[in-house]
This record gives structure tokens, C-alpha cells and sequence, in this order.
């Protein structure tokens, strides 16, 4: 029996720069769809399973002997397969991801965001397979969630593990490219899922209602503030949550590198004015020490600091993406989103469906719609 | 609906055994015969046409019964 690994081993081996060829046995065309990313560069090859069936000798030769092999296929299946013929090739080091591309996909790489001394916790969750961020706030025995995606069990344990119920799941904003876990998250903890009515108010699902500038708190006193502020642009309803004066989780209105596309609405001009007041008179204006922890990334290079968190703060951010928060005139603004605006996959219509529950997916149809990399920034290049 | 010569029924199973099922059933038949292949591993809509251009078959028709995916290939030379 060949051994295998999980997508959060895969990750640290990424994180760590660990010497290995990421072999993906998928076939060419889900191959050029998605692919493994992380922090560092990654030796990767690409030799369908079945090429193994076909020809099994001309296919392993195609392998490096000299290097750890991990494996990675759609379901784990074929990679086990694989892994079991370059097995009987002799071949050593050989390993598949257990549960396959789609564990990869919904993998979620946990970091303490804030400092140990504090009464609180700050907590990222990062989504390498999606490039996007999700975030837990912890004070005594409650946890807020931020953005969750679909995976509950991941959110129950880690809940578990810091002692702490799920009382509060907020959307930043109705997500276009991954499915939200909030409702779910909601079903199965009871929790209260907060959001925007500018976004959820046409959707089926219950929730509370946001109030622009309203504050959120734990039941314990003493834990830090969650303060919602209306900052539309990226959609209508779009929330950041201001969280002890200290942190800025900003969804998909501010990124570490650009800004949230406004043309995702199909009504380009009207959106963009909108994001341009929201970074003028309510972005602007927060002091530049406050934290960016947004939705989404595009570089880890870039926008990931020292430990791999997806942070920095909003005076660097600023400086960063001067292009942008440097335009002065609305029409200039517009323009500027316009010579960046790029088509949008075409699942993103069904997963803003799913999203406000006037779709239904089973699970399995969920996770292949919900697998594949962020397009929510308003400039694809770095600036 | 396009004629054939033999039937392979896939259902239930995950890749590779689709296509590896297909291949060993496939070697048994004459060039130019038709096999068709029903399986429910959506896998099997992108590995199916990938694996026959590959091996020179021809994939003649796919298509999608209920919740089953049908494949009619024709053995290359």
C-alpha cells in the first residue's frame, strides 16, 4: 500500500520549500483549469492516469527517479493508481493526496493573526486553493466567523480546539467565486449569519440585517468591537468590519494588491462611482495603522508577509496601490476600472444563485463549482 | 442512436477503473467494432474523449441518460 498525504501536508511541504515533484495525473484540460499553488514555486509535472494505462513504461520514465514524488489527481483514485505502477517500477517516495484536488481545493491553512498577549484571538484561514481568506474572531468562549467557506468541519474543530462556540458568521459581501458557508454554518451551530441587505435582501436565506456603523460584542465584556461599516462598490451590500480599531477585515473592497472589481454587476459605470465615494469618503479616511486583512490575494509574493499571513497595513497598502487610491476624479476612476474590467467566469452567476439560495446543488455539483482561483480584483497585473 | 458491438457498464465505479475497464475490453475487440460504455463518474466526460485521441479510438457519441453517461467508442487500428 502506497502512502498518501493530505492537503494540509501538502501545503506545509509548499510552505516550506520542501524538495519534491508534485506529479498531477488529472487529464490535460482540468490540468490547464486549476492547479496546486502556494507560497513558493512548485516542480510540477503532468502525466494523465491514464497515459500510465496506456503505456505504463514510456509514462514512469517520464518521472525523475531522484525525487520525492507526490501525487495528485481529481477523486485519489487514479493517483493511487499511479502511485501503485511507478511502485512496481521500482520507484521509491511515492505518495497521493488523499481525498484528491477537491481536498486541495477546500483546504483551509490556519494563522494567528494578532499577538499572543492579547485578551483576544485573530485568526486567519486561508484558502490556497482559492486564493481567498476567511477569518475567526475568538474572546472567551465565542468565536465570530468572517467569510467562512463550505467547510463546517474544519470550522467545528478549530472552534473546539480554542474552547469556543460559533455564535456570529458575517458576509463581508453575496460572493461571486466561491461558495459561502455561512448558511450552512448557520443550519448546523445555530449561529447568526450577519450581512448586508443591499446584497442578501432578494436572497431566501434568514440573516441579520446589517446597520451601517452598528457594533457587535461578545456576551463576556471586555472583548474587542466589531464595527460594521457599509463600504458598496464591489456589490451593493458590501461590508468591512472594522474589529478593535486594530484590524480591517475588508472582503472584496480593498485587497492588499488593487481593489474589488465594481463590473462584476454588469453595471460597470454606476458601480465604479459607487467604489470611488466607498474609497474616498469611508476607506480613505481609516488611519493607515489599521490591518488590512482582506478576501482575497493574487501573489503570495507580494502580499503575504514573513509567516505567510495575508496582511499588511492599510498606510503600505495605500502607498502600494497609489494608481488607484491616488485617482482623484471620478470619470478618471472609471476609466481606470474600465481598461482593467476582464470577462468573469461563467460560474459566477450560478454561485451568487447558490449563494442567496435560490439554487440548490447537491454537494457533489457544490464542489466542483466551488473549486478554481479568485477573479475578484480590479486589476489582474500587479500595479 | 449509433449501432455497437459490445456493452460495458462502468456505473458506480471511479477513475482510473472507467477507463482502465474500457481499455482491457476494448483490446479484446476487432478494429472498427463499437463499444459502448456507460459509467456515473463525471470524471469519465473529460478522461473519456482525452483517453481516445490519445490511444487513435474514436470516440463516436457521448451522451448523458438520466444520470448516466454513455460513451459509443470505435476501436482505431
Amino acid at each position: 500500500m502506497a502512502s498518501s498525504f493530505t492537503a494540509t501536508e501538502l501545503f506545509e511541504a509548499i510552505e516550506s520549500g520542501e524538495d519534491f515533484v508534485l506529479l498531477d495525473v488529472r487529464n490535460e484540460e482540468d490540468f490547464s483549469n486549476f492547479i496546486v499553488e502556494g507560497p513558493n514555486d512548485i516542480e510540477m509535472l503532468n502525466i494523465p492516469y491514464f497515459d500510465f494505462i496506456i503505456d505504463p513504461e514510456s509514462s514512469v520514465a517520464k518521472v525523475p527517479s531522484d525525487k520525492t514524488l507526490m501525487i495528485v489527481c481529481a477523486k485519489q483514485g487514479s493517483s493511487e493508481y499511479v502511485a501503485s505502477v511507478l511502485t512496481e517500477f521500482g520507484r521509491e517516495n511515492v505518495s497521493h493526496l488523499d481525498g484528491g484536488i477537491i481536498s486541495w481545493g477546500n483546504v483551509l491553512v490556519s494563522k494567528r493573526v494578532n499577538s499572543d498577549n492579547d485578551s483576544y484571538e485573530m485568526w486567519q484561514f486561508n484558502r490556497p486553493g482559492k486564493a481567498s481568506c476567511s477569518y475567526g474572531l475568538v474572546y472567551g468562549e465565542e468565536m465570530f466567523l468572517f467569510d467562512p467557506s463550505r467547510n463546517l468541519a474544519f470550522y467545528q474543530k478549530f472552534a473546539e480546539s480554542r474552547g469556543a462556540e460559533i455564535t456570529h458568521t458575517f458576509e463581508t459581501h453575496l460572493q461571486a467565486d466561491y461558495i459561502s458557508g455561512s448558511p450552512l454554518i448557520a443550519e448546523a451551530t445555530g449561529a447568526t449569519f450577519v450581512a448586508h441587505e443591499g446584497d442578501y435582501g432578494s436572497g431566501i436565506h434568514e440573516y441579520r440585517s446589517i446597520v451601517d456603523g452598528e457594533s457587535f460584542e461578545f456576551s463576556n465584556e471586555g472583548g474587542p468591537s466589531t464595527l460594521c461599516t457599509h463600504s458598496p462598490g464591489h456589490t451593493p451590500g458590501s461590508t468591512s468590519y472594522v474589529i478593535d480599531e486594530k484590524f480591517l477585515i475588508s472582503g472584496d473592497t480593498v485587497f492588499i494588491v488593487s481593489v474589488g472589481r465594481p463590473d462584476l454587476g454588469k453595471q460597470v459605470v454606476e458601480w465604479a462611482k459607487t467604489l470611488y465615494s466607498t474609497l474616498k469618503e469611508r476607506i480613505s479616511i481609516l488611519p493607515d495603522s489599521l490591518i488590512v486583512l482582506p478576501g482575497h490575494y493574487t501573489d503570495w509574493s507580494i502580499e503575504a508577509d514573513s509567516e505567510m499571513r495575508i496582511m499588511n497595513n492599510f498606510g503600505a497598502v495605500k502607498k502600494y496601490n497609489e494608481q488607484i487610491y491616488g485617482i482623484d476624479d471620478v470619470d478618471e476612476f472609471v476609466s481606470y476600472i474600465k481598461s482593467n474590467m476582464r470577462e468573469q467566469p461563467d460560474i459566477y452567476d450560478q454561485i451568487r444563485k447558490v449563494n442567496s439560495g435560490h439554487l440548490t446543488p447537491s454537494n457533489d455539483e457544490q464542489n466542483i463549482m466551488d473549486l478554481g482561483k479568485n477573479e475578484c480584483a480590479a486589476s489582474s497585473k500587479t500595479i | 442512436m449509433t449501432d455497437y458491438n459490445e456493452e460495458l457498464d462502468c456505473s458506480g465505479m471511479n477513475c482510473p477503473m472507467p477507463i482502465l475497464k474500457t481499455k482491457m475490453k476494448i483490446d479484446t475487440m476487432k478494429d472498427g467494432e463499437v463499444l459502448r460504455v456507460i459509467a456515473t463518474d463525471p470524471g469519465a466526460c473529460s478522461d473519456m474523449p482525452a483517453w481516445t485521441s490519445r490511444v487513435g479510438h474514436e470516440l463516436v457519441e457521448n451522451c448523458e441518460e438520466g444520470d448516466k453517461f454513455v460513451f459509443y467508442i470505435r476501436k482505431g487500428e
